[in-house]
């Protein structure tokens, strides 16, 4: 409990910062809908002149694509970037802090089990990203509804839920990444070349709607097109997060359990 | 000088590591226009009525998406962005490693002026984009001919390279420029990338709403945007200028301030 | 009498941390040849002082030379001529010993295979391997690096802030013979501690510095004088805190059967003193200088 509340303390200031930006990019993206929604008139009708294999290239249906909520499943992908880099940024710094913050003499000679300090500092880290899905979700559903076209609730709440996922996914590959990389002096450039590695073969693979490697991205899970028309996730990818989250994070218990705590001195 | 051989040789391997990066992105990227010859001339006209706003959203942006070149010049914002959070990381690091590890004791201890050093560690950074940028063109010279269908490319790709060079000193000097006047330098390298990845949303807000195009300025990413080097041919001035301006102020500034603050231990 | 040039000289030295005091209105000057010591309680500003003196803080006023130079404006120049030891050390974990101490000599204007050379014998008087990595050194093993790399270029000047932290007793005579040999051959040393008995040891004179400003600078003699001995002892049975009534004890706690007190003065009263007890066990310890000190300028305050 106590590592819990020290780890939460400590990230608090973060905590507003990454809330705000994420809100703002929420925000910023949702204010240019109007300009979009105008531009994009009368393309309903040259949609119905596009050869089939355009229409596959890119995806395009107007419920898709030019409603509300079509435009937010565009934002998802700034929105899951930088969450998919604080949550990375979270779960490594886990027991890397310790490590090169010189306080693992400190920390892991106290009478607490490792798996107790791994739980608490998870638990800190999962805390802070509920709080965060929470704003978001929230700054969400105010900027779809400022914008006053009309959408679906449960489907903006089904949509704005994939944060969470993502975040979790990264959150258990950085812990991952935390026990297993002998010396981490950098989080940020661990966690920004790996998150920014995923989402430019997610961007690559998006444009030509190539199946096999929607494997590979996480960004690549939850399609915003299918959350609109079908009103739900394809249960393949959500079972690969589920195993994956679920794998990663035993493997941290495990592997920190075994390994030798090498102080910088 | 000592500086920089020592700096170039504690960077070697992660030059190898980004370098192949690059090459792997920049093939399979290649590779997927390949696996998908959108080879048909009607399809070109039609990519051509897509309002911008549309195109932005899938980063079409101006693109001939037929040929191999126009296809390359959509990728080019990905390797931008690589290049990008490459340089930002290194101009970051290269600074603020000594008062990171402590090792500023040892290294500004010895006879030698900040000045002195810092000149050493940039020269290592530069050299190193020169690097990667070389494996960038490369890469993609190489890459591009295996999927090519017999027509020009070369100045396309030389021009392109050209001002992913650009971008990657411009967010290499910021990154140094934070570090070199921070008090706080172990929090360079997330400010420096939180700068990148703000540009890099701007640019695709700029993208999409047309009233916005003044923002361009306040992003090196649409200072060399592929769509806009592939169809002028050449450099903009006004931002080769811009760019230039940025570096040599950043630059000076890094100088300047880290000569004059104290060293934090 | 000789006329020596000052090596050190500080002029109302200043410097804030924001507005925590770090070192306000230091005088001090260090003569060449002279090994001077540096001795306060922690926080008192030793770091402050010597970090300033290198270029690696900057003084919020007053001014200072090394070698009749001026330390802003010359810090390069100066340092080519100066070794430095700090109290943590931190090097390149990627790095062998040996390139770590290529590289610190590639900085000197000096002969670089004498340097090596000259880094290769400490090495060997010291014990240290160095072809091992930085990062698989011990502290102990570390601090002999730190040693050798202020030492191998033969400086003019020494400065060393609290050196022998983590090192063994037996390294630790190893280095001050070392000093001592430099100091005959010319060097001076300017030596930051708040160990009483390595100051004994080596300095010629001290300068003992307390919030910020020097206080006092003693001859070594003066203050040998002036040491004070902490003593623990086991009585057989519980005694009256009269018995211990002799001029020069101070400090005085009794209970049950321990007692325990500074004693300051003759050696002989003192042993007279213990001769007539009974006691099952006796500890001698030299305090630390922060005991001493507190205790001695609380009295004055």
């Amino acid at each position: 409990m106590n590592v819990f509340l020290r780890e939460f303390r400590a990230y608090r200031k973060s905590l507003i910062t990454w809330a705000v930006s994420l809100a703002g990019i929420v925000g910023l993206f949702m204010a240019l809908y109007p300009a979009f929604a105008s531009d994009i008139e009368g393309l309903n009708e040259m949609l119905a002149n596009f050869p089939e294999a355009i229409k596959a290239l890119v995806n395009i249906t107007p419920e898709t694509f030019m409603s509300v909520l079509g435009f937010y499943g565009y934002l998802l992908s700034f929105a899951w970037l930088a969450a998919s880099i604080q949550a990375m940024n979270l779960g490594v710094v886990i027991i890397s802090k310790e490590v090169s913050g010189k306080t693992a003499d400190f920390l892991m000679t106290k009478p607490v089990r490792r798996s107790e300090v791994v739980t608490g500092k998870l638990a800190a880290a999962l805390a802070v990203v509920l709080i965060m899905n929470v704003v978001f979700m929230a700054v969400s559903y105010l900027a779809v509804a400022a914008t006053g076209a009309e959408f679906d609730s449960s489907t903006l709440l089904l949509m704005s839920s994939t944060l969470l996922l993502l975040q979790l996914v990264f959150l258990a590959l950085g812990a991952l990444f935390s026990v297993t990389i002998p010396k981490i002096k950098s989080v940020v450039a661990v966690s920004l070349p790996t998150v920014f590695a995923f989402y430019i073969i997610g961007a690559i693979g998006d444009v030509l709607d190539n199946v096999e490697l929607r494997w590979v991205s996480p960004f690549r899970y939850f399609d915003p097109a299918y959350m609109i028309t079908e009103r739900g996730m394809e249960p393949e990818y959500l079972l690969v997060v589920a195993v994956f989250v679920a794998a990663a994070i035993v493997a941290t218990y495990v592997i920190f359990a075994k390994r030798d705590i090498h102080t910088a001195v | 000088m000592n500086v920089f051989l020592r700096e170039m040789k504690a960077h070697r391997w992660g030059l190898v590591f980004w370098s192949l990066g690059m090459v792997m992105m920049i093939y399979s990227g290649m590779a997927k226009y390949g696996a998908y010859e959108a080879a048909d001339e009607s399809v070109a006209v039609i990519l051509d009525q897509i309002p911008g706003a549309v195109q932005a959203v899938f980063g079409m942006t101006g693109f001939d998406l037929t040929s191999a070149a126009g296809f390359f010049g959509m990728l080019f914002l990905y390797l931008a962005v690589m290049g990008a959070v490459h340089a930002a990381l290194l101009g970051a690091h290269l600074i603020a490693k000594e008062e990171r590890d402590h090792t500023s004791e040892f290294l500004y201890a010895k006879p030698a002026s900040r000045s002195r050093v810092l000149t050493g560690k940039l020269l290592a950074g530069l050299v190193n984009i020169i690097v990667l940028n070389m494996v960038a063109a490369a890469s993609s010279f190489y890459f591009v001919e295996m999927f090519n269908k017999d027509e020009p490319f070369g100045s396309d790709i030389v021009l392109l390279m050209i001002g992913l060079f650009f971008l990657q000193v411009i967010f290499f000097a910021i990154g140094a420029a934070v570090a070199g006047t921070s008090h706080k330098p172990k929090s360079a390298a997330s400010r420096a990338t939180s700068i990148m990845f703000g540009t890099f949303l701007l640019f695709y807000v700029v993208n999409l709403d047309e009233d916005l195009e003044f923002l361009k300025y306040f992003t090196p990413f649409k200072y060399f945007e592929a769509s806009a080097l592939m169809t002028d041919g050449a450099l903009d001035p006004v931002f080769v200028a811009l760019s230039a301006t940025i570096v040599v102020l950043a630059i000076a500034g890094t100088y300047r301030a880290y000569s004059a603050r104290d060293l934090a231990i | 009498m000789e006329l020596r040039m000052n090596v050190i000289e500080t002029s109302r030295l200043t410097k804030y941390y924001g507005k925590s005091r770090g070192i306000v209105d230091l005088d001090m000057t260090v003569e060449e040849g002279e090994i001077y010591g540096f001795i306060g309680p922690n926080g008192a500003g030793k770091s402050t002082t010597i970090r300033t003196l290198l270029g690696l803080i900057h003084p919020t006023s007053g001014s200072a030379t090394i070698f009749g130079k001026d330390i802003t404006a010359f810090g390069p120049q100066i340092r080519q001529e100066v070794g430095y030891l700090p109290s943590e050390v931190f090097y390149y974990d990627d790095m062998r010993a040996i390139d770590l101490l290529r590289y610190s000599a590639s900085f000197y204007n000096k002969d670089p295979k004498a340097t090596e050379k000259r880094a290769r014998e400490l090495a060997e008087r010291f014990d240290l391997d160095l072809r091992k990595k930085i990062d698989d050194l011990s502290y102990g093993n570390k601090k002999k690096v730190g040693i050798i790399q202020g030492l191998a270029h033969q400086p003019k000047l020494i400065i060393l802030d609290e050196p022998t932290g983590g090192l063994d007793p037996l390294i630790q005579q190893e280095f001050f013979h070392l000093l001592k040999e430099q100091n005959a051959e010319g060097a001076t040393v300017l030596f930051s501690s708040h160990i009483l008995s390595e100051v004994q040891k080596l300095c010629d004179r001290v300068a003992i510095i307390k919030e910020g400003s020097i206080i006092r600078v003693d001859q070594i003699r003066t203050l040998l004088e002036n040491a004070t001995k902490r003593l623990t002892l086991e009585m057989a049975a519980p005694v009256e805190e009269s018995v211990f009534a002799l001029d020069g004890v101070s400090d005085l706690a009794v209970t049950n059967h321990t007692v325990s007190f500074l004693y300051r003065g003759h050696v002989n009263d003192l042993t007279g003193l213990l001769a007539r007890l009974d006691l099952v066990d006796l500890q001698v310890e030299e305090p630390d200088l922060e005991e001493i000190f507190l205790h001695y300028y609380q009295k004055e305050e």
